[in-house]
């Protein structure tokens, strides 16, 4: 009897909280260490000191690859790293790393969580040469649209910038790369809530529950979360559409032929070696095959044409719709009207 | 930048459960926000394209979330999703090799989810799938799929059996099999037809088909499980269902004694009404008809071709790669199919010379096959060197004495087959062990004499004869049979159950008070009147059965109850008179056939009811043991009876029964002794009394406590103050305790739960 009970409490101790009472200190755990003992030095066995700091390139690819970090401010640290890097490079010096390694590390931060880091990256991809993003402006594409329709605000916001950005940079290229045309447009409506209504109507039997979704479009989405949202979503849109529609003033001056090249030349231009890289990529030889959507539009009366059939009246029932609403977001809307009308005054349909 | 404050509704609008959580309330509304995910889905869809092995988790929303949200809610907008099963299925049959695991999973899981939700088909998930099945190299992937190709399949076979599927698919594996015989990707065919057959969803001959097919296939882990499907697939089923059937026991007595002692409270109805529906539906199933299932040995086209293709193919081609048991499992296969179709195939008796020597390893599994494949049919010149055989190398006295009761257990079970392939000589030599030593030898040698004195008595010397087969020889009763020679096709006691039939009737006549034979005329004119009540006696006869010898009898009155249920209210509506014309009618039909022996009418003029068959076995069974045996061997010769009875025709010979008594012979250990006295005990580690085993039962179980073990485990100091108290009451006080104590009685408790 004894012994089991002796047994018992044993066994039980093992489990017992400890007691805390106020103004005692916190018992200590049994597998405490102590470490209060203070030492004047700290005597390593092997040490080696490097006289020589890394090379600029080698910290450049380090923090490179920093980018794919955990901690956000680690991603925000390395960007800013790089933004001095690039920008402090001597002038018509070439970046450290190809920009070809550069944009796949980048182009996954456009969708990071982390506020910081997105508006750091926008800094450093400002920074980039605009010329030789041009060729790579299609795959930074497909995140900004991922980045336009992304579920947190903040990234929505942050994507409309960067988008904003490659207009800026290289607005031909934006256009007119696989896809970019259609599907951007695509997304900006969808982000906007412009529909076609005959679409619509189709998409949906009945009839009243089409009017209620389309008085909510014309609120302009989640108005609550974000004030300025959609109106900078209508810029960008009004930017991309005179990117996509309005030709560039050079080409506009379509003066005879005979009075810039003399008498036995004809349609020399067309002759000539393409000015763009990669000239035959329309043709996609060697890629999959690409639907309507995906193709490229490198015309701007093949833009017109596809904006004509499948948007115009989308953003002709959405303009208006803003308009009557006024204030900031009217007269964003009306700016996107204007250009609808500058980007389509010389189309006319053919059937 | 400042901080901005996030509002809380802001917070929850960024999580994909939630929107779906809303999507699902209301699809019209959240219309606007399910396509913007929906472009968000086909955007990350795009960029996953670009490189689908380094898919980049690291963002918010992973892809794999997007997959799982726009396949939870596409059912709500069906036009919008039309192209995402598509998207799925070509992510998934392009790039499984190199997805992600994760991702791979709630691919697979999305699509199931869409089948699900019928916006696939069955066909269409199953075709996406069973490719990469059989492809993958991953064994993770490979063992979903599996799980969710077979939860599929049962699925859509639930609620009535889907042909159409099921012949697409077993094409499939057709296909598969038959394709490229060499490859071990058939051995997905095989496991998927395998467990099918099992849960009898596929019961028809088409997945025997597949089986076959297998069987016959080039590698060896294909034939092997082709083999062992048709060895083993029925048990297997039967097991199953077994198993079934045994779950979920409720105990309804337990149940309703704790609802009569325990608190009421809606929960505990809900488990009563619970427990009362599954005993209910339990009951259904019992009741529901037997579903007449065909063993896969029954369901196969051209056996004799497939028995030949496979002795061919896999035991007698020198290139064949099987190693000695899988040799073993196709020639128990091959042996079966002979044995069971009665197929012939000459080159098979004397592929087994070879092995018929003690040293061959694992030669009783080769014995076992050479008795089932021997049969009636078979010539008995083929045989006969055989048992010669078998009778030199194994029964001499020089040899083990295991060795010799194998020989002689494997003569035995061929010579019970194929009688006639014994010589009288080599015969009395064989009998002659029954003077052996050895226990195992001697019970071998008894079988092989026993077996003798039924089917060729002038075979054995005189005095080993025995006094009935002596008699019948003399009389002339007894005749051998001849080579292909069959009994005419009848119903095996038949005539007992008749004569019993008769006599049970004379009985009950005899009980009322009325003369044993009676004439009756009224015969004609009750005929159909008889008709849906005969039933009904059989049923009170059986039930009624007093004085018969008892073999095995809870089986029959188990059915006979049951069929008595409903037909005992009938009977009553009917007057005496009726059923009195029944019997006399029985009378007048027995009558002519105990004058001539011809071949009885009862099969053929009446169908037999499961009540009649169970005592007709019973019947056959009590005849087969002579009466005239003392009492003792009387119960013996019944158990041995019945277990030759229960052995049913389909079930394999085994190599433990051509070892028979072996172990008797071998001389055990003592630690082996022990080891059988304890097999049947379960390990007491803990030396207990049994009350104190009674109460833990108690405890285990949940059930309360007496008063009186409460008492005695209340803490003293709890009673110490009344105990003081007790003494020092003044005689006012002691009288209002006692008063108390009567009230207390009367309320019945200190609580009163009476009148309630």
């Amino acid at each position: 009897m004894g012994s089991s009970a002796k047994k018992r409490t044993d066994k039980k101790k093992d489990f017992n909280k400890p007691k805390l009472k106020v103004g005692k200190s916190r018992p200590k755990p049994t597998n405490f260490t102590d470490t209060s003992f203070k030492s004047k030095s700290i005597v390593l066995a092997h040490q080696s000191i490097t006289t020589t700091a890394p090379t600029q390139s080698s910290q450049f690819s380090h923090h490179l690859s920093l980018l794919s970090s955990k901690s956000s401010t680690q991603r925000r640290d390395s960007l800013a790293y790089l933004t001095t890097a690039v920008a402090s490079r001597p002038a018509g010096s070439p970046l450290p790393q190809p920009i070809s390694v550069l944009l796949p590390k980048l182009n996954p931060l456009i969708l990071d969580g982390a506020n910081g880091v997105r508006s750091q990256l926008l800094l450093l991809l400002r920074a980039l040469p605009a010329k030789e993003i041009e060729p790579h402006i299609g795959q930074v594409l497909l995140y900004i649209r991922a980045g336009l329709t992304h579920l947190a605000a903040d990234i929505r916001s942050s994507a409309t910038e960067t988008l904003l950005w490659a207009l800026e940079t290289c607005p031909d290229e934006v256009v007119s790369c696989a896809g970019g045309w259609i599907k951007t447009l695509k997304c900006l409506l969808t982000v906007l809530h412009w529909h076609d209504p005959v679409q619509r109507t189709t998409a949906l039997t009945g009839g009243g529950t089409s009017n209620w979704t389309s008085s909510k479009a014309a609120g302009l989405g989640n108005a609550g979360a974000k004030g300025n949202l959609p109106v900078k979503t209508l810029n960008v849109l009004a930017a991309f559409l005179r990117a996509g529609l309005v030709p560039a003033p050079g080409e506009r001056e379509n003066t005879p032929f005979q009075s810039k090249w003399p008498f036995p030349l004809r349609h020399v231009e067309c002759h000539m070696l393409p000015k763009r890289s990669n000239a035959f990529a329309h043709l996609n030889l060697f890629g999959a095959p690409r639907d309507e959507e995906g193709e490229m539009y490198i015309e701007p009366e093949d833009r017109q044409r596809i904006f004509h059939r499948r948007f115009q009246r989308a953003v002709n029932m959405g303009v208006e719709a803003g308009k009557r609403e006024g204030g900031e977001v009217g007269r964003a809307t009306a700016a996107v009207g204007k250009t609808v009308e500058e980007g389509m005054n010389d189309f006319e349909v053919d059937t | 930048m400042p901080k901005r404050k996030v509002g809380a509704l802001e917070k929850i609008d960024a999580d994909l459960s939630n929107l779906q959580y809303k999507i699902r309330r209301d699809p019209s509304s959240y219309k606007d926000d399910f396509e913007g995910q929906y472009s968000q889905y086909e955007h990350q869809r795009e960029i996953f394209l670009q490189a689908p092995s380094s898919a980049t988790e690291d963002g918010i929303v992973s892809f794999r979330d997007l997959i799982d949200f726009v396949a939870h809610v596409s059912d709500c907008y069906p036009q919008h999703t039309k192209q995402f099963p598509q998207d799925l299925m070509g992510i998934l049959s392009v790039y499984h090799e190199e997805l992600e695991p994760e991702l791979r999973e709630k691919i697979v899981g999305s699509l199931v989810l869409l089948r699900r939700k019928d916006i696939i088909d069955s066909s269409t998930l199953l075709h996406t799938l069973f490719p990469i099945l059989i492809t993958t190299p991953s064994k993770s992937l490979r063992a979903l799929l599996f799980q969710k190709i077979l939860s599929d399949l049962r699925t859509s076979n639930a609620s009535a059996t889907n042909h159409k599927l099921n012949r697409t698919i077993q094409t499939v594996l057709y296909n598969l099999l038959g394709a490229d015989r060499a490859s071990p990707k058939g051995l997905w065919a095989v496991k998927l037809t395998r467990e099918l057959w099992k849960r009898q969803i596929w019961t028809e001959s088409k997945a025997v088909e597949i089986m076959k097919e297998a069987a016959l296939a080039d590698n060896e882990k294909v034939i092997v499980g082709g083999v062992h499907f048709f060895l083993g697939g029925d048990k297997e089923r039967e097991e199953l269902e077994d198993e079934s059937s045994d779950d979920e026991a409720v105990d309804m007595g337990r149940i309703k004694h704790q609802m009569a002692i325990n608190k009421k409270n809606k929960k505990k109805a809900r488990m009563m009404e619970q427990a009362v529906a599954t005993v209910k539906k339990k009951e259904r199933k019992k009741k529901q008809p037997h579903p007449l299932n065909f063993s896969a040995f029954h369901l196969l086209h051209d056996p004799q071709g497939f028995a030949e293709a496979l002795f061919s193919k896999h035991l007698q081609n020198r290139r064949s790669k099987l190693n000695l048991e899988q040799k073993l499992l196709v020639l128990q296969l091959v042996s079966r199919l002979v044995g069971l179709h009665k197929l012939t195939i000459m080159s098979l008796y004397s592929y087994f010379i070879k092995f018929l020597t003690p040293r061959q390893p694992s030669v009783t599994s080769f014995l076992a096959s050479l008795a089932q494949a021997t049969h009636s049919l078979v010539p008995p010149d083929v045989i006969e060197p055989l048992i010669q055989k078998i009778a030199n190398e194994f029964v001499s006295e020089a040899a083990a004495t295991e060795i010799a009761s194998a020989g002689l257990n494997a003569i035995r079970e061929i010579c019970v087959r194929q009688p006639l392939a014994m010589n009288d000589t080599l015969l009395q030599d064989l009998v002659m062990y029954r003077k052996s030593k050895d226990k195992g030898v001697v019970m071998a040698a008894k079988g092989l004499l026993s077996l003798y004195r039924e089917v060729g008595a002038d075979m054995l010397k005189k005095r080993d004869r025995g006094k009935e087969a002596a008699m019948s020889l003399r009389s002339g009763q007894r005749k051998e049979q001849r080579f292909g020679e069959e009994g005419l096709g009848e119903i095996e006691g038949l005539a007992l159950l008749e004569k019993w039939k008769e006599e049970e009737r004379q009985r009950q006549r005899l009980e009322k008070g009325l003369p044993a034979e009676q004439e009756s005329d009224k015969e004609e004119e009750d005929e159909e009147g008889n008709l849906d009540d005969w039933e009904v006696e059989e049923a009170q006869d059986t039930d009624d059965s007093g004085g018969w010898i008892n073999v095995e009898s809870g089986n029959e009155i188990d059915i006979s109850d049951s069929d008595d249920d409903k037909p005992r209210t009938k009977r009553t509506k009917i007057d005496d008179e009726a059923s009195k014309a029944d019997e006399d009618k029985e009378n007048v039909d027995k009558k002519p056939e105990a004058t001539t022996e011809k071949p009885s009418t009862l099969a053929t003029t009446r169908i037999l009811t499961p009540a009649d068959l169970t005592k007709l076995q019973e019947l056959r069974l009590s005849a087969s043991i002579n009466s005239a045996l003392p009492a003792s061997q009387r119960k013996r010769a019944a158990q041995q009876a019945a277990a030759l009875q229960a052995r049913h025709a389909d079930d394999p010979l085994t190599a433990a029964e051509i070892e028979g008594l072996a172990s008797l012979s071998k001389r055990s250990t003592k630690v082996e002794k022990i080891a059988l006295a304890r097999a049947g005990k379960s390990d007491e580690s803990v030396h207990q009394s049994t009350q104190a085993k009674r109460k833990e039962k108690k405890e285990a179980l949940g059930k309360s406590t007496t008063n009186r073990e409460k008492a005695r485990k209340k803490n003293f100091l709890m009673t110490l103050g009344k105990g003081k108290a007790k003494g020092k009451r003044s005689l006012v006080q002691q009288g209002r305790v006692l008063k108390a104590h009567i009230e207390r009685g009367k309320r019945g408790g200190k609580k009163g739960n009476k009148g309630k």
